[in-house]
């Protein structure tokens, strides 16, 4: 039996591994990825992280990992399938049939990304990562799905390796920060295409165009590859009926990483919350090792 | 170690091997891809005798990848006596990888 089974290797699960280590509890990170470090890895630059400017987002995530690992954090890799209540612990089990006991759950699960859910979304060519497969498109032309940061930094990161970029995006303004949306303004080969939903993906196997509906119209261009960055969804599907989620799927938890759940806390980006960044998450993970410390102790465990 | 094969060399170095070769399309900037490496590092580790690990880089080798339909990084492309068998697209857990390279 774990005093903690952290769910989740990101920054949030990573920080509460440390201070749980730090705390003596027995303590366990299972992550569904082989030496994962969370969504931070995939960031080309992390400038808003206090004391560390211009790191690269991956190897801010090793640091976090090397930190847990040098203080003895036990990892185990394998997604969990279920989790259930008991009288006075949590069983959590996982794919590979296996499972572990434990008084308290650290839930830091993340986020996926948003699928492009229209007719073709599964084709060869249809991306959510520009830093993984912006190569292939040496020349040629891509689309990127979205409005927010990552929609203009993967725009901006393409512009440079495709010969044209589009830009599309169904409001009539970008929630990305004004920096980027200057930088866009300024690139030659990036053309914008504002109030435009995706309505298909054109192709057989491999993507050879995107339909989008402007304003109504609809129209089509051609298109190699297509970058989405759409937002993203938390992974609290099996929470379902354990804690209280809001319509978003969010876990309704407040800093102290409370849930409806006794027992389970919530850290990161699963969490209700106003700002989804590292720092935030850092501080979740610290706040809920607190919080599962308390619980462990007013039940004289 | 894996070797770094090109448009060149691949010929000889994946279709003209006996045995099995291991064919990991990566991107430098690709994180996925990164995470990959040691798991691929450890399972040629497992099994020096029976399989060759070669590497292509879609940076500068992106006519190899048209040709082999891959778009998307890493793809692993399986190939025994020159014959593609398997192939495994985006990062994938070790244990798939490995179950896949013991199938062949």
């Amino acid at each position: 039996m774990y005093d903690i089974v952290i769910i989740g290797s990101g920054p949030a699960g990573l920080s509460a591994a440390v201070y749980a280590s730090r705390a003596q509890f027995s303590a366990v990170v299972a992550e569904k990825d082989y030496m994962g470090a969370g969504q931070i890895a995939a960031s080309e630059q992390v400038d808003n992280y206090l004391g560390l400017p211009e790191i690269n987002g991956y190897e801010l995530g090793e640091k976090f990992r090397e930190h847990a690992v040098s203080l003895g954090t036990k990892f185990f890799e394998g997604e969990v399938s279920g989790i259930i209540k008991n009288a006075e612990s949590y069983t959590v089990s996982f794919k590979d049939g296996s499972t572990m006991e434990s008084r308290c759950i650290i839930y830091a699960a993340g986020t996926s990304y948003r699928r492009l859910e229209i007719p073709g979304g599964e084709l060869l060519g249809v991306s959510y990562c520009a830093t993984c497969d912006g190569a292939f498109y040496k020349g040629k032309t891509a689309a990127v799905v979205g409005g927010g940061d990552t929609a203009l930094g993967d725009a901006l990161y393409l512009s440079k390796i495709a010969e044209k970029v589009y830009l599309i995006h169904r409001r009539d303004t970008f929630r990305a920060n004004k920096a980027l949306q200057e930088l866009v303004k300024k690139t030659s080969n990036i053309e914008v295409i504002l109030n435009a939903v995706p309505t298909k993906v054109i192709g057989e196997k491999r993507v050879e165009g995107l339909e989008i509906s402007v304003s109504g119209e609809t129209s089509s261009l051609a298109v190699n590859g297509i970058f989405v960055a759409i937002g993203s969804v938390p992974n609290t599907g099996i929470l379902d009926g354990i804690c209280s989620l809001d319509k978003n799927g969010y876990i309704i938890a407040d800093e102290d990483g409370i849930t409806s759940a006794d027992g389970l806390f919530a850290a990161g980006d699963v969490r209700t919350k106003a700002l989804r960044q590292v720092v935030t998450a850092v501080s979740d993970g610290a706040n809920c090792v607190l919080s599962a410390e308390n619980y462990i102790r007013n039940n004289n465990w | 170690m894996a070797v770094r094969v090109n448009a060149e060399n691949f010929n000889d170095e994946v279709l003209g091997a006996q045995g099995i070769v291991l064919a990991d399309f990566y991107s430098d900037s690709c994180v996925p891809c990164k995470r990959m490496s040691p798991v691929l590092a450890e399972l040629e580790e497992t099994y020096p005798d029976t399989l060759k690990l070669v590497k292509i880089n879609i940076n500068f080798d992106g006519e190899l990848a048209e040709k082999y339909e891959v778009q998307a990084a890493p793809t692993l492309i399986f190939f025994k006596d020159g014959e593609e068998k398997a192939r495994l697209r985006g990062a994938v857990k070790k244990a798939e990888i490995f179950e896949e390279f013991e199938k062949l």
